[in-house]
């Protein structure tokens, strides 16, 4: 087993473990009204909300199956997160050996340049708008 | 045994050879090879599986001109096209999806400042295709080690933010503090989550 390898595997058995507990507090509490849930540095220190602002009501909202309630939290996660799920799998589960089109589409240079302006702006657009 | 590429003292990638091969090659001990599993180009000095070229008497090699062992090769941008990667060599890690990813993930997490580390990542990622199409695979090995550094950067930092958050929520639990007390102490800035 090569140093890349071993790498994955540790980071992939760290983030599954921490994803189910994450996944638990997440439908278990609502972060609008628990005071357990970490709190947005950037809101804190600018007053701005920052792009991920509000992404955490959202997940809960989404695992309480309310798509109408994580979109007015989070508009950006509702798109985010199938996003990160497909990097996911074609990342980490060989998903780019079986789609490398759909790797070079969604995950090529172009793909993250759109990405990261398109979460600068939803960031400016929310504090405009 | 491995098959290496080196970089000739004119700046030029030759390759491959296998480690016998390269003893009739001109190699010095400063001379960048590169294998398989590499990071990046390593003196040939400082490859254990290369020691025995240099184990032979050190008169092995013909006399250099001068200004030829003097020139370092010249790998980083000044490779011509062409000269580059041999079709069998494969393009280095691009980290693209892992960088991106790095970038995405802290929004979920409320910690949206490391999101500059995987854009760091993501532009060292981003030109490690372009450098190997155009042949410059040392500059493409580069800045996917670049790439690598700055996303697993990214990646242990989120880790430990949320191994952070989770030990923090269970010392509370443990202590048992009232919840209407820590709301007052936490939401004392009159801001959401």
């Amino acid at each position: 087993m090569d140093r890349d390898t071993r790498f994955k595997l540790l980071i992939g058995a760290a983030i599954s473990l921490m994803l189910v507990a994450v996944v638990f507090m997440f439908y278990t509490f609502d972060p609008g009204d628990m005071p357990l849930f970490p709190k947005c540095p950037f809101l804190l220190v600018t007053g701005y909300e920052c792009p991920g602002c509000g992404s955490q009501r959202a997940v809960h909202d989404l695992l309480h199956l309310d798509l109408k309630g994580a979109f007015s939290q989070n508009a950006l996660i509702l798109f985010l997160i199938p996003y990160i799920l497909l990097g996911i799998y074609l990342g980490f589960f060989n998903g780019k050996h079986h789609f490398p089109r759909l790797e070079k589409l969604f995950f090529g240079k172009w793909a993250a340049i759109i990405v990261v302006s398109g979460i600068i702006i939803y960031g400016v657009l929310r504090n405009v708008v | 045994m491995n098959r290496y590429f080196y970089i000739d003292s004119e700046g030029k990638q030759k390759g491959t050879f296998s480690p016998e091969e390269l003893k009739s090659e001109n190699i010095k001990k400063d001379t960048l090879v590169w294998t398989q599993g590499m990071n990046e180009w390593m003196r040939a000095s400082d490859v254990a599986e290369l020691d025995i070229i240099f184990a032979e008497s050190t008169g092995y090699y013909p006399p250099q001109p001068a200004a030829q062992s003097a020139a370092q090769p010249a790998f980083s941008s000044a490779q011509p096209a062409g000269y580059g990667a041999p079709q069998q060599q494969p393009m280095p890690k691009s980290w693209l999806i892992e960088s991106i990813l790095a970038t995405v993930l802290p929004f979920l997490l409320c910690s949206s400042i490391f999101s500059l580390l995987g854009i760091i990542g993501i532009v060292h990622a981003s030109k490690v295709e372009s450098l190997y199409i155009r042949g410059d695979y040392a500059g493409s090995l580069e800045a996917s080690s670049q790439a690598g550094k700055w996303t697993k950067i990214a990646m242990w930092i989120g880790i430990a933010w949320v191994v952070l958050w989770i030990v923090v929520v269970v010392l509370i639990i443990a202590f048992g503090v009232s919840m209407a007390n820590i709301g007052d102490i936490l939401n004392g800035s009159g801001y959401e989550i």
